[in-house]
């Protein structure tokens, strides 16, 4: 297998959970990425800032914040934007996100991308 | 294989309907804070963004992307879709003072311009 470790990786996911499948899809492209030994780093923005929301129960859907928990472990850095996680009720203090997910400004994206061989944003 | 020294975000949704003209904005500026090369082209519905005279504070209570604009100017471009514009009605002399009007061999060239080494961010 090509070693790709040091390339970086970089999903830009803007959706929420369930209602479209580019969560799902994000989730496959990074376990692909981490399987090929790429770093991998996810930034959530807008809607896509849901994703990690503890207590999840979809009924008719994987639980999608478990997928992205089993990303973590394998070593995928997920961030959430603050702006848009604190509009939509998810802070640091009240402990709302599944661990491991951080809270952070934009500019974190814009390290990434610096420093990233590969930047794909995920939306409708 | 390179790391990305550049970024281009697409955004072709209207202001204030949708939070994306925002969002990207907000991508474009933190770039060209973290001396990332940025610009921002708008298409489709995208190019309501770069019309001047915009009121939302006042009519609906929300920050103006006009303003927005002129804060990724001058180290960002704000390319506007030419095609965009005069299908929604609009002309030149109704957009903000960043804005750089493309045509169709523009956009391509932009485009083709862009290596390897850039970001493509639709937002």
């Amino acid at each position: 297998m090509e070693n790709n470790s040091k390339k970086m990786l970089t999903i830009v996911l803007t959706e929420g959970p369930y209602r479209s499948q580019y969560a799902d899809i994000a989730y496959e492209i990074a376990s692909s990425a981490l399987y090929k030994k790429y770093r991998v780093n996810i930034f959530l923005y807008m809607d896509a800032t849901h994703i990690p929301k503890k207590e999840q129960n979809p009924h008719s859907f994987p639980n999608v914040a478990q997928k992205f928990r089993k990303l973590m472990k394998q070593g995928a850095k997920i961030r959430a934007c603050v702006r848009c996680a604190t509009a939509r009720g998810h802070s640091c203090t009240q402990k709302s996100y599944i661990p491991g997910i951080t809270i952070t400004s934009i500019y974190e994206l814009a390290e990434w991308i610096k420093k990233s061989h590969r930047v794909i944003s995920l939306g409708d | 294989m390179i790391e990305l020294d550049s970024s281009l975000i697409i955004i072709d949704r209207a202001p204030y309907g949708y939070e994306d003209a925002f969002s990207g904005f907000y991508i474009c500026i933190a770039c060209l804070n973290k001396e990332v090369d940025s610009d921002v082209l708008l298409l489709g519905d995208g190019v309501y963004s770069a019309l001047k005279n915009q009121d939302s504070e006042n009519a609906l209570n929300f920050p103006s992307v006009e303003d927005l604009t002129y804060l990724i100017f001058p180290e960002g471009s704000l390319f506007v879709h030419e095609k965009s514009l005069k299908e929604r009605g609009f002309m030149a002399k109704d957009l903000v003072e960043a804005a750089e009007l493309i045509n169709e061999q523009e956009l391509y060239e932009i485009l083709i311009s862009k290596t390897k080494k850039t970001a493509f961010l639709r937002i």
